[in-house]
Order: structure tokens, then C-alpha cells, then sequence
């Protein structure tokens, strides 16, 4: 399991290439390998300029999809997790893995250990899942911090020795590319000590804990379609405790009431866990005899900040119910819109606000409008209604807003356009944040965290 | 060549970089090497710098060493420079080592004749067991195994006779660079005691007993010493008896991966103290995986499977404890390492409980919303690989696996919110889930749901199609709505009612917009008789119907080709006929004879419809506009007049794989079927290039063109890739004849955007011989120079043109300024105006300042102001009313410095 290659494309569009390699490393000793391996069926890797192109074309990056591609637009050429081929020279380059984030394309090569003439199943390549932790690890690296161009300059200038320590072969020893300095770099650990975990702390003992969930919910009001809403959330944690390898455990709890934690991922460290959590799933029929916890976590923690784990959550209602209506009329739309907060949630919103897109139509040209509370924003070139609600619900917990709106049919060309929302097809998307509140109850508290450490911890959650 | 300045090595690995073949072709890859080996010594260099020259030689070796005998002397070149390092930390010890070793192994040097090869591994191996603390040394000590462990990859046995050694240092120093050089070292050394059988020279109590002495003993201060110590050798003549030829013998079968060590002799047999052994080895090793960081510990579970797949008789057990910790990472990775040791071991690592759960755990981070979407991805791939216990389906097709019932996968459900690849994805699991079910016979009791699901797909369909069929909608959304049909059909196939209908939506969206013709004909290819076949008939239809208007003639015709043939003849020559009363162009013209053509090769040929045929094959023969059309069009009638359906059908079978008729009237038919084809050949003409300057827009590309042979009407076809530019016209020449003067075009070019491009040629011309041949010829690149042009001259009720003050006042604030420095020294200066920019200069003091004012079509400018600064140089300031062209321009000047 090993990579051929790494590549960072920044994505410009309007320049004249589409985009520029920003770094590149080849791996010639796994190169090797895949010339055995591959046999017939090896194809070199290109230099940065074709690779460049190539992939730009593939990932449809360049302003140049007037015409029918076969090898781009071919109805059985799907690509599968984010893993391209790309044609090179007449042959075809296979797997490249691509991911996208922040208009930079993250690529990677994985060395296939066996010949290429039909393409084999991705899970048989040993070396695809190192291809994602290294370019979710590169991800994490260039997402973190200010993300300006100078930032980004000074970052990729720091990747060749990060890669020295990090990935010197091809062959990935760790993910985390955030790292201080290199003397401190996990990877030399000391002996008998975490890979994971550079140096030990020394000061004050203290233990954070977080919680953030977030909820994803569509409502369509009709009855062939169900709504649906998901919890999901995170728990963050750093710890700063003395000692190689400190001992932490941390226990959720649910209120008696509480929507129980399935689908529950933990991070690495975690070292072991109990078969109920592990078994609690999402695709179970819920029933009163679901695990509701407590949900402990031993481990023992890294240096840096960490996700302890994710979860998701079923919760019998979702916290605000929408209802949305919109009718054409002559050149208008009438529009209603209701909101209601559901009476257990908390009635503290750091900010509350709906915004109500309008597509294919043209910027607004006239709105009268009502609203029961809160106010409305137009953003008329991009026609869009923000109506913001603000930090509570009225007692009443219901809210209505209802207008008409004009468009300017003719200034079509720069609005925003959607294939999905044609006609009387729209949506409205709610966004809030509610402070020191979960939507499943879910919490840790003071002795909710064990610490097998000396000292006594502070501990924040 | 003096020494080069840190700032010149600089720009000479960026070039390296940026093209390794053209430079070192430009450079030669001896003076180079020699000299980038050289100044690793030199001491003018600061470290940084030399750690940037040995990143090039650990990523360039193949490029600057191609044979054996010189990378082994670059390697001893690289170990005696280490051995010069002074005994303080020093940052280059660590790129030294990482390079030494990357240019053996790449460069075919690594062999036991090699002197080289021993030294490295020497000083390798005295690096891996140093015990010296400090983090230089620890940082040392990891390199020097990841050094060994990458040539252990490249020749898989090379350290079986140091296994020993190595289980040593990991049982004392216990790091994971240690651990994981041990369990590579310990997997090819079983693979190679197995594929020698009995008669290996050792067996693997030998080879881990084997030197564990020595270096505990002799070695203390050798250990102590730095790892660098000049002319170590290691004790004793190094054991190359268990290290393979090479990576993998290519001979061999080349089994699944992840079941590398797959000999041929079958699993090796271990008495059972040796067998004990091995199983310590293995839980001790994996007692301390957690230590490891989540890649190490992927691949060294991955490995340690593969350590008990060798061994007859080793329960693997052993992994269980760790894979229950693994099971609940979020990591792609872990998850991948868990699915292979199932893939492995099967029933005997997880039982059908085990197995329902580490299911149930993929579908859930399948579908989970923390999870990155490509790691989403992945694991929904994983469930349609699942490596099942009793697998029903064949082995290595994607297939839902038994435990994976509907119900279970209601989370999975594709919808249009989700991005093409999730949609895509869970389509995919969508329709393999009810194919599946339909197909079964037994299962009709849960016959709702199964109308409920197939009713979803349906209606997501439909809004698919919705989307493409939108008029401007993006080619995007018209794929994805292709790709789901394919998907589909290909999962329907037994379900008539959902086939029928999927059609007719694809008919309704053909009829929407008939410019998704090449889609469509795509989708017939790729979709099979299933779909093709009605498919093929409702576009017909369509086609036929004239959908569209006159624009849409060209893809209907498209259509026509693809379909027509299996089809009733009447509706589609009576399209034809009104097709021909409206004209076209030469384009247009073999789009109709290849709709005839389809006709042809067609089955329909009974009742009227052949004498309309014959009669439309007659028409097109006398009234179409070009000769060569013409002519395919009487060649037609007289095959479709003379030759029966079947010879007909192989006449103008597209390719000679179509089976022959055996008869002399068959062969003779060959010659009239390649006679009717355009003939792909080697082009027999060469395009030369003719500076040309013009004063005013458009931008002339002049060439030459030369023929070898005699050619008679050929058709030049320019075709400028990418969007940047208008298209350009054919050019036609009537003949051209070996030795006369070259023909002279000039091609106006029509740039949308100032930016360089390829302008791909192709030619159409006929032979001597009566042959049509088309030919491709090499592209053209057209430079930014190129599009260069003189200011316009001032219109005449303009009193004072603008300066250029003026001018290089008015870039800004909308356009963007630069500056460089350029390597120009003496009278270089003055040749570099005359030779390039002599028609743009507004105003000079030679030979030491210059202002160049050029144009770029269609609006945009560029200035130039160069002032020789001494003998350092010259100093080039510019700027441009565009910023687009900032880089582009910045990039010539720089070529302009690279050639001097």
C-alpha cells in the first residue's frame, strides 16, 4: 500500500489554463513497483502540465463543455468515491483519487498491486483507504488557519518537508499534518509511547469537553413524501494531563426522555467499547428497550484537540415546523410562509434566520410584504428574501411572513439558475444556532469525565 | 558552467520540475547529476538549499541516473558525502539517507554484486539499531527503517537473513518505524521460506534466532558511534539466499491483492515450537498496535493477515480482540483494514453475527452525515464489494449483499438534494436492491414495498430528466440524467411496466432537446438490446417527426444513423426527402448519406420501400453539391442496385471483423467497401510555420504546407482548442505536388481572450488512387507572442496621440503591474528589442532603456518599460490593463531569460 504520486491543483476559473499545480510529488521507488505490477497495462505518470489539464477537463473545471466528451460525458463512465481515470497519452490513468474543497483539488494515485487491464474493485486496492486519510489529512492542514493566499503560499511551501517526515516513500506514517515543529514530530516517538501522541504535557491538568449537534431536516408537507429530520453531533475534547499515557474516560448521559445515540464513529484513541454502543444503529425500528446509556468512552488522549466521537440521533420531532406556500399569479408570486418552534425546544437563539430563494426568474423588482415578527432583508440580485427572526420566538412560538413578489423576467443571465427548482418547485431553508442546548438532551458534565492521571483536572464541558 | 547561486538552483529545479524529461534532455542528465552531486559538498551552499537539491535527486532519480552503473556510483557519491557530515546534528543526514536509498532502489543498482548496495544497507542497519536518545537521533533511527523498509518493498526477502536483528530492536525500542520494518521484514520472509519449500537454507526459528548476538554484543559502541561512520562494513558477507528477484517474480500468477504471499507451493508448514513462536511474535505485535498511528496500524493489520494466511493451521483469532476496537473508528482506513482481513479469513474471523453487524456499522457510515461525503462514498462502495461469508452472486461484481434487505437500506435512498456521485451511488444500491428483488420469484409477499421503491426510482427519474430537459440546463445535469437511466436499465431488465416507461420519458426529453443527440446515441451503445430496442424505435419517431425545426436537422440525422437501420423504412426516407429540399453544407451532406447508409445495412427491404430507397440514393448522386458527395451517393445506388441484403451488410459493415461470406463476390467486394470509407492515414504533408507580423487585427498564422506526394482536393480543417477563440474557417487547395513551391495559408485568428492555445489540424484529401483519406496532423502551438500586435495608429481627428506615460498611467486602477528582473547583461539587451519587439517600441535610449507598447486581441494591452541596471541586468517593469494576462505575460519573459 503505497502512493505513485500527490498533487495540489488550485482551481482558477476565468485564467487562461483553468487552474495551475500548486505541488506535486512523484514517488519513483513506488513507480517502480507499479511498472512490475502493472505489467502491460502501466501507464506512466504525466508531467504536472497534461495531469493538470486532464483532470481540470474530467472534474468539468474548464469553461469547455459546449461539446459531447465521450471519455468525460459517457452515460457508463460513473465514477466511484471520488476516483477518476483520466486520459493520458491514449491510455487511461486509473485510480486517481480527487477530492475538492475551498477550490483546490487534493489528488492522489494509489499503487494498484496487480495488473490494470480491468479496472479491479476498490476495496482489493490495499492502498485507496491510505489515499483518503492522506488527503483528508492534507484537507485538515490547508482548511485550518486563515485561508488567504498568503497563508496558502506559506503552507504549500512547508509541504515538501512536511511529506519528508510524514509520507517519505509514498507509504503514509501518519495523517495529522499539524504538527509545531518537526523535532516534536510523532512519528520519532520515544519509546513505548503513543505514535500518535508528540511529547508529553507538563503544567496545569485540565480536561474540555464539547458538545455541538447539528439538525438536518426537510419537510414537504405532502403525503407520499415523508419529512424527514436528523441529529447529528460531535464531541470534542482536548485534554492537557501530565503523564505518557493518561487514562480518560467520559460518559453521555440522557435525560429519562432523552433520543438515544446511534451510529455512534469514535476516534482512534478510544481503546475499547462497549457492545451496545457499538450495536446501536440508525437502521434499527426504535423501541423503548434502545441503549440509552450512559455512552463511556476510555481512551487515551492526543495532545492536540480531537473529535472523541460522532453520532446521530433520532428525535421524535423536529424543533421548528415549516410551512411554506407559493402561487403565481399573473406576473407575481404570492408567497406565505409559517414557522413554529416546537414548545420543548430552548427559546435562545444566538441567531435565527429563513432565507427563501426564488430561481430562474430574474432579479426582484417589487416586494410588499407582512410579517408577524422579526424583519426582512431583499437581496434583490440574487433574489433572495432573508427574513430574519432574531433571538427568541414570540410567546406564541408561531411566526408568519406573507407578500407578493415581482421579477424582472428579462435580466435572466446572471441570476441563479436551478435545474431542480422549476416553477412551483422552491424551498425555504431555515438557519439557527441555539447556545448550551442539545436537541437530544445529551450531555457530560463535571462527573461525567474519569481521569487516571495525577492531579486533579479542571474540567470544562 | 560557474557555481550556481542558491536563487539559480532554485529556478533550475522549478524547471526540473515542471517538464523533468525536457530539461534533463536540454540540460544532460550526466552534467547534472555530476553537478548537483557535487555541490551537496560545496560549502557556498547553505542546507536549505541542499536539502532542496537532494528532494530533486529522491524524486528525479530514474531522470538524472538511467542506467544501473552510474545510480550505483551516485550512490556511493551520496554515503561518502554522509560520512563527511560533521558529528553535530546536521539536517541534511536525514534527506541524504531518504535520497541514497531512493536512487537505488529506483534505478535498478540494488544487487548483490553491488558494492553500493552493501554500504547502504551497512550504514542503514547501524542507523536502525542506534541507541543514542535525543531527537535527532530518534528522527535518524525512524528514517534509517523507513529507508530499509522501502527496499524491503522493492526486493521482498532482501532483510529475511536480519529478521532477527530487527524483532530485537522492536522488542526493545519498540517504535513504529521498528514495528513496522519488522512485520513487513516478517511477512516476505514466510512468503520466501514458502515459495523455497524444504528446501529453504533456514527455517524461521533459524532466521529469528539468527544475529541476535551480534549486534547486542560487538555492536555497543558501533551503536553509540553516529550511524554515518566511515567504511563500516557489516560482519560477514550479506545473505541474499531468501531475497526474490525483484519486486515480484512477473511470472508468477498474479493472485487478488492483499493475498500477496500466495505461493505457488501452498501454505508453508511450521513445526510447532516454531509455530508458538510466530503466534507470540504476532499478539505482541499487535498488543502494541494501539500505539500506532491509524495508517501504520491499518497496514500492519493488513500485513499480519497476511503473516497467518502463509502459515498452515494458525487460527487467526489472534486479530479478534483488535478488530472490535477498529470496528467503531470513523477512519476509512481502519474500516478498509477490518473488510480485508474479513475478505481473508472469513468465517473463521466472523461469524454470521459478526458479520450482520460490521454490515449494519458500514451502512451506518454510509449514510453518516459527520463522514465526509468521498469517505460516505467509499464505504457505500465497500457494501456493494461486502466480502460476504457465503457469497451468492460471482465474485468481483458489484452486487447488494444477502443480509442487505430493503429495509435496512431506507437510509440509503438516493434523492436530487444529494451531489451527482452520492446520487449516483445510492441509485446504483437502489437498483441492484430492486432488480434483486423483482428477480426473485419467492418473494412476492412483500410485494408493496417493492411497488413502492420501484415508484421512487421512477419519480426521481422523471425529475432527472426534468432538469436536462430544461433549455441551457448545464451538461452536467444532463449526464447525471443519463448515467441514472444506464443504471437503471441495466438493473431492470426484467421489469417491462418501469422499462416502458423510462423510454417514453427519454423519447419526451429527445423531443425537448434534440441537441442531446449524442448522448442518446451514447446511451444506445452502452445500454444494450434491452433498452436500444425501444428506445432505438420511440427516437425514431421523434426524428422522424421532425422535432425542433430546421437546427435540429443535424441530430436528428445523428439519430437516424444510429437507429434507422433497424426500423421501418417508409417514415424515415420520407424525413429524408424533405431533409434533402432544405440544402446544407458538406457536413450536412455526409450526415445523410450516413442516415442512407444505416438504410442500407438496414433489414427493412420489402414492399415500396427499396424502390424509394434506390430512388432517394439517385437523387442525392445528382443534386448534391459536392463532387466527393456525389460520388459516395452513386456508389451507394450502384451497391444497393447490384448486391444482395447481406453482402450488402458486410460491404458496409463498419469494420473486416464482420463474419465474410465465403465467396469470390464478397472479396471483390472488399476493394468497393474501402473505396466507400474514408481512409485514416499517415499524413503525407508537413505544416511549417512563417512568422508574420500584421499591423491591425486580425492576428495572421501563416503556414507552409508541403506534400511528400501527389494530393488533389484537400480540405485543411483547423480546430483551436479550448473556448478562448472564434472557430476558423476550412481551407481548401485544390492540389499539391512533391518539389513545387510550399502553398502559403494565412489563417486569421480570432481570440475571445488573449490566452495561448493548440490548434489541432486535420486534413481531408483525395489520392491518386481514388482513395478519400483523412489525416491527423501534430498540433500547432500557438504562443502568447503570437497574438502580439502595434498599437493602433492614432485616428486622424485625434490631435495628440497618448504618450505612453499616458498609456502606463492608464492600466491602472483596473488592470495590474509587475515587476522583474531579467538575466540580460551587456549588448543582450539591445538583440532581445530587435529580435522580438522591434515593431512595438514607442520610445528607446539604446541601448540601455525601452518602452514597448503591445496590443493583444481583442482589447487588451501590455507595456513595457526595460532599464539595463549595470551589468547585473535588466530591470522590467510592466503592467497590463488585463490581469488575466499578468501570469502569461510573466511566463514569456521568463522563457525570453531561460534562453539566453
Amino acid at each position: 500500500m503505497a502512493q505513485r504520486a500527490i498533487w495540489l491543483v488550485s482551481h482558477e476559473p476565468g485564467t487562461p489554463h483553468g487552474g495551475t499545480v500548486r505541488f506535486s510529488r512523484r514517488y519513483p521507488t513506488v513507480e517502480k513497483r507499479a511498472k512490475t505490477f502493472n505489467g502491460s497495462s502501466y501507464v506512466p505518470l504525466p508531467e504536472d502540465d497534461p495531469f493538470c489539464k486532464a483532470l481540470l477537463f474530467e472534474l468539468r473545471l474548464l469553461d469547455d463543455d459546449k461539446d459531447f466528451v465521450e471519455s468525460r460525458d459517457g452515460c457508463s463512465r460513473i465514477s466511484k468515491a471520488s476516483v477518476y481515470g483520466l486520459p493520458i497519452g491514449g491510455k487511461e490513468l486509473w485510480p486517481v483519487l480527487a477530492l475538492q474543497k475551498n477550490g483546490l483539488i487534493y489528488v492522489s494515485v494509489p499503487l494498484v498491486e496487480q495488473t490494470l487491464s480491468a479496472h479491479p474493485p476498490l476495496i482489493s486496492i490495499s492502498g485507496i483507504s491510505q489515499a483518503f486519510d492522506l488527503l483528508f489529512g492534507l484537507i485538515d492542514f490547508f482548511d485550518s488557519g486563515p485561508r488567504t493566499e498568503a497563508d496558502l503560499s506559506t503552507k504549500v511551501s512547508q509541504l515538501p518537508d512536511l511529506l519528508l517526515h510524514i509520507c517519505p516513500f509514498g507509504t503514509l506514517l501518519d495523517s495529522n499534518f499539524l504538527l509545531d515543529n518537526f523535532s516534536n514530530l510523532s512519528i520519532y516517538q520515544a519509546p513505548k509511547q503513543p505514535a500518535w501522541k508528540a511529547g508529553t504535557y507538563k503544567g496545569k491538568p485540565q480536561v474540555a469537553v464539547s458538545i455541538t449537534e447539528k439538525v438536518k431536516s426537510m419537510q414537504y408537507d405532502k403525503r407520499e413524501v415523508a419529512d424527514m429530520w436528523q441529529v447529528y453531533g460531535t464531541i470534542t475534547c482536548k485534554c492537557d494531563l501530565e503523564g505518557v499515557m493518561p487514562n480518560v474516560t467520559i460518559s453521555l448521559n440522557l435525560p429519562t426522555n432523552g433520543s438515544p445515540l446511534q451510529d455512534i464513529l469514535v476516534h482512534p484513541c478510544v481503546t475499547s467499547l462497549d457492545s451496545a454502543v457499538l450495536t446501536s444503529s440508525s437502521v434499527d425500528i426504535m423501541d423503548d428497550s434502545a441503549f440509552s446509556g450512559p455512552y463511556k468512552f476510555p481512551f487515551t488522549p492526543p495532545l492536540e484537540s480531537f473529535h472523541l466521537c460522532y453520532y446521530t440521533s433520532q428525535v421524535p420531532v423536529p424543533p421548528i415546523l415549516g410551512f411554506y406556500q407559493l402561487k403565481e399569479e399573473d406576473s407575481q408570486l404570492k408567497i406565505t410562509v409559517h414557522l413554529k418552534l416546537h414548545e420543548s425546544v430552548k427559546n435562545c437563539f444566538e441567531y435565527c434566520e429563513a432565507h427563501i430563494p426564488f430561481y430562474n426568474r430574474g432579479p426582484i423588482t417589487h416586494l410588499e410584504y407582512k410579517v408577524s415578527f422579526g424583519q426582512v432583508e431583499v437581496l434583490r440580485e440574487k433574489s433572495l428574501l432573508i427574513w430574519i427572526i432574531g433571538q427568541k420566538f414570540p410567546k406564541s412560538l408561531e411566526i408568519n411572513l406573507s407578500g407578493t413578489v415581482n421579477f424582472n423576467t428579462m435580466g435572466h443571465q446572471k441570476q441563479p439558475v436551478d435545474t431542480i427548482c422549476i416553477g412551483g418547485t422552491t424551498y425555504v431553508k431555515l438557519y439557527f444556532r441555539i447556545p448550551d442546548y442539545t436537541l437530544t438532551g445529551c450531555y457530560a458534565d463535571q462527573h461525567s469525565v474519569q481521569v487516571f492521571a495525577s492531579g486533579k483536572p479542571k474540567i470544562t464541558t | 558552467m560557474g557555481p550556481r547561486s542558491a536563487d539559480a538552483w532554485a529556478r533550475v529545479l522549478a524547471a526540473l520540475r515542471a517538464s523533468p524529461a525536457a530539461f534533463v534532455a536540454r540540460a544532460g542528465a550526466e552534467a547534472l547529476a555530476a553537478e548537483l552531486l557535487s555541490e551537496l559538498r560545496s560549502e557556498r551552499l547553505s542546507e536549505p538549499t541542499k536539502v532542496s537539491l537532494l528532494a530533486a535527486i529522491l524524486e528525479f532519480p530514474t531522470q538524472l541516473w538511467p542506467d544501473p552503473t552510474a545510480a550505483e556510483a551516485a550512490v556511493s557519491a551520496l554515503l561518502d558525502t554522509l560520512a563527511l557530515l560533521p558529528p553535530r546534528p546536521a539536517a541534511l543526514r536525514r534527506p541524504l539517507l531518504l535520497a541514497a536509498t531512493s536512487v537505488l532502489a529506483s534505478c535498478g543498482a540494488l544487487a548483490p554484486a553491488s558494492a553500493a548496495t552493501s554500504r547502504l544497507l551497512c550504514v542503514l542497519l547501524r542507523a536502525a539499531a542506534g541507541r543514542a536518545a535525543g531527537p535527532e537521533q530518534r528522527a535518524v533511527r525512524a528514517t534509517a527503517c523507513e529507508c530499509l523498509r522501502e527496499l524491503e518493498s522493492c526486493h521482498p526477502g532482501l532483510l529475511a537473513g536480519q529478521l532477527g536483528l530487527l524483532r530485537a530492536l522492536q522488542d526493545t525500542l519498540g517504535t513504529q518505524a521498528h514495528c513496522l520494518l519488522f512485520v513487513l521484514t516478517l511477512r516476505d520472509a514466510l512468503g520466501a521460506l514458502a515459495r523455497a519449500g524444504p528446501g529453504a537454507p533456514a527455517g524461521l526459528h533459524g532466521l529469528l534466532a539468527a544475529r541476535t548476538d551480534s549486534p547486542r554484543g560487538g555492536e555497543t559502541q558501533a551503536c553509540d558511534r553516529s550511524p554515518d561512520s566511515p567504511g563500516a562494513q557489516w560482519p560477514g558477507p550479506w545473505d541474499w539466499s531468501l531475497a526474490g528477484e525483484d519486486v515480484r517474480d512477473p511470472a508468477a500468477p498474479v493472485g487478488r491483492e492483499g493475498g500477496r504471499p500466495e505461493p505457488s507451493a501452498g501454505p508453508l508448514d511450521l513445526t510447532p515450537p516454531e509455530a508458538r513462536e510466530l503466534r507470540a511474535a504476532v499478539s505482541q505485535l499487535l498488543d502494541a498496535s494501539y500505539l500506532l498511528t491509524p495508517p501504520a496500524q491499518a497496514q500492519m493489520l493488513q500485513q499480519l493477515s497476511q503473516v497467518l494466511r502463509t502459515v498452515r493451521g494458525q487460527p487467526p483469532a489472534l486479530l479478534k480482540p483488535q478488530l472490535v476496537r477498529l470496528l467503531g473508528t470513523a477512519r476509512v482506513s481502519l474500516l478498509h483494514a477490518v473488510l480485508a482481513s474479513k475478505d481473508a479469513f472469513g468465517e473463521a474471523l466472523f461469524t454470521a453475527q459478526d458479520e450482520a453487524l460490521l454490515l449494519r456499522r458500514l451502512v451506518g457510515a454510509a449514510q453518516h452525515p459527520a463522514l465526509p461525503s468521498p469517505a460516505r462514498l467509499f464505504c457505500l462502495h465497500c457494501l456493494l464489494h461486502f466480502p460476504e461469508n457465503w457469497p451468492l452472486g460471482p465474485a468481483g461484481e458489484e452486487g447488494t449483499p444477502v443480509l442487505l434487505t430493503p429495509s435496512l437500506a431506507t437510509g440509503l435512498l438516493p434523492s436530487l438534494l444529494q451531489d451527482p456521485p452520492d446520487l449516483l451511488a445510492r441509485l446504483h444500491l437502489l437498483c441492484l436492491l430492486c432488480g434483486e428483488e423483482l428477480g426473485a420469484d419467492g418473494r412476492r409477499d412483500c410485494q408493496g414495498t417493492e411497488d413502492q421503491v420501484l415508484l421512487y426510482l421512477q419519480g426521481l427519474l422523471a425529475s432527472l430528466r426534468q432538469g436536462a430537459a430544461q433549455p441551457g440546463a448545464p451538461r452536467s445535469s444532463v449526464t447525471l440524467c443519463f448515467r441514472a437511466s444506464y443504471l437503471a436499465t441495466r438493473c431492470l431488465a426484467s421489469h417491462p411496466g418501469a422499462l416502458a416507461q423510462l423510454t417514453k420519458g427519454l423519447a419526451e426529453l429527445y423531443q425537448a432537446r434534440p441537441c442531446l443527440a449524442p448522448h442518446f446515441v451514447d446511451l444506445l451503445e452502452q445500454a444494450g438490446e434491452v433498452l436500444a430496442e425501444p428506445l432505438g424505435k420511440a427516437l425514431q419517431q421523434v426524428a422522424v417527426a421532425g422535432a425542433g425545426g430546421a437546427q435540429a436537422l443535424q441530430w436528428h440525422l445523428q439519430i437516424l444513423t444510429k437507429v434507422a437501420g433497424g426500423q421501418p423504412l417508409g417514415p424515415t426516407l420520407g424525413f429524408l426527402w424533405a431533409a434533402l429540399g432544405q440544402g446544407g453544407d458538406w457536413a450536412w451532406e455526409q450526415a445523410l448519406l450516413g442516415a442512407c447508409r444505416a438504410l442500407l445495412r438496414g433489414t427493412d427491404l420489402s414492399g415500396a420501400g427499396p424502390r424509394n430507397l434506390a430512388n432517394l440514393l439517385q437523387e442525392l448522386a445528382r443534386g448534391l453539391d459536392d463532387p466527393d458527395s456525389r460520388d459516395r451517393g452513386r456508389l451507394y445506388y450502384s451497391l444497393f442496385t447490384h448486391l444482395s441484403g447481406s453482402k450488402l451488410g458486410s460491404a458496409l459493415g463498419p469494420t473486416r471483423s464482420t463474419p465474410m461470406l465465403g465467396s469470390s463476390l464478397v472479396e471483390e467486394n472488399e476493394g468497393f467497401a474501402s473505396a466507400l470509407t474514408v481512409q485514416e492515414a499517415q499524413a503525407p504533408l508537413q505544416l511549417r510555420r512563417v512568422p508574420q507580423q500584421a499591423k491591425e487585427p486580425p492576428v495572421i498564422l501563416g503556414l507552409t504546407v508541403e506534400a511528400s506526394e501527389i494530393l488533389y482536393s484537400l480540405e485543411l480543417r483547423f480546430r483551436v482548442l479550448g473556448p478562448h477563440y472564434e472557430p476558423l474557417e476550412a481551407v481548401q487547395v485544390p492540389c499539391l505536388r512533391p518539389g513545387a513551391s510550399p502553398k502559403l495559408l494565412l489563417l486569421p485568428l480570432e481570440p475571445r481572450r488573449p490566452y495561448p492555445t493548440l490548434l489541432d489540424v486535420s486534413v481531408l484529401y483525395a489520392t491518386p488512387g481514388g482513395l478519400t483519406c483523412y489525416a491527423q496532423l501534430p498540433s500547432l502551438p500557438i504562443a502568447f507572442a503570437d497574438l502580439f500586435l502595434p498599437l493602433p495608429p492614432p485616428s486622424p481627428e485625434v490631435t495628440h496621440p497618448p504618450t505612453f506615460q499616458e498609456l502606463w498611467a492608464s492600466c491602472l486602477p483596473g488592470g495590474a503591474e509587475s515587476c522583474m528582473w531579467g538575466p540580460w547583461q551587456g549588448q543582450a539587451l539591445e538583440t532581445l528589442v530587435t529580435k522580438h519587439w522591434e515593431p512595438f517600441v514607442m520610445s528607446a535610449t539604446p541601448p540601455t532603456s525601452y518602452r514597448v507598447a503591445i496590443r493583444l486581441p481583442p482589447s487588451s494591452q501590455l507595456l513595457l518599460q526595460l532599464e539595463a541596471a549595470g551589468e547585473d541586468g535588466v530591470r522590467v517593469a510592466l503592467r497590463t490593463d488585463d490581469w488575466a494576462i499578468l501570469p502569461l505575460a510573466g511566463e514569456y519573459l521568463r522563457g525570453l531569460g531561460a534562453t539566453l
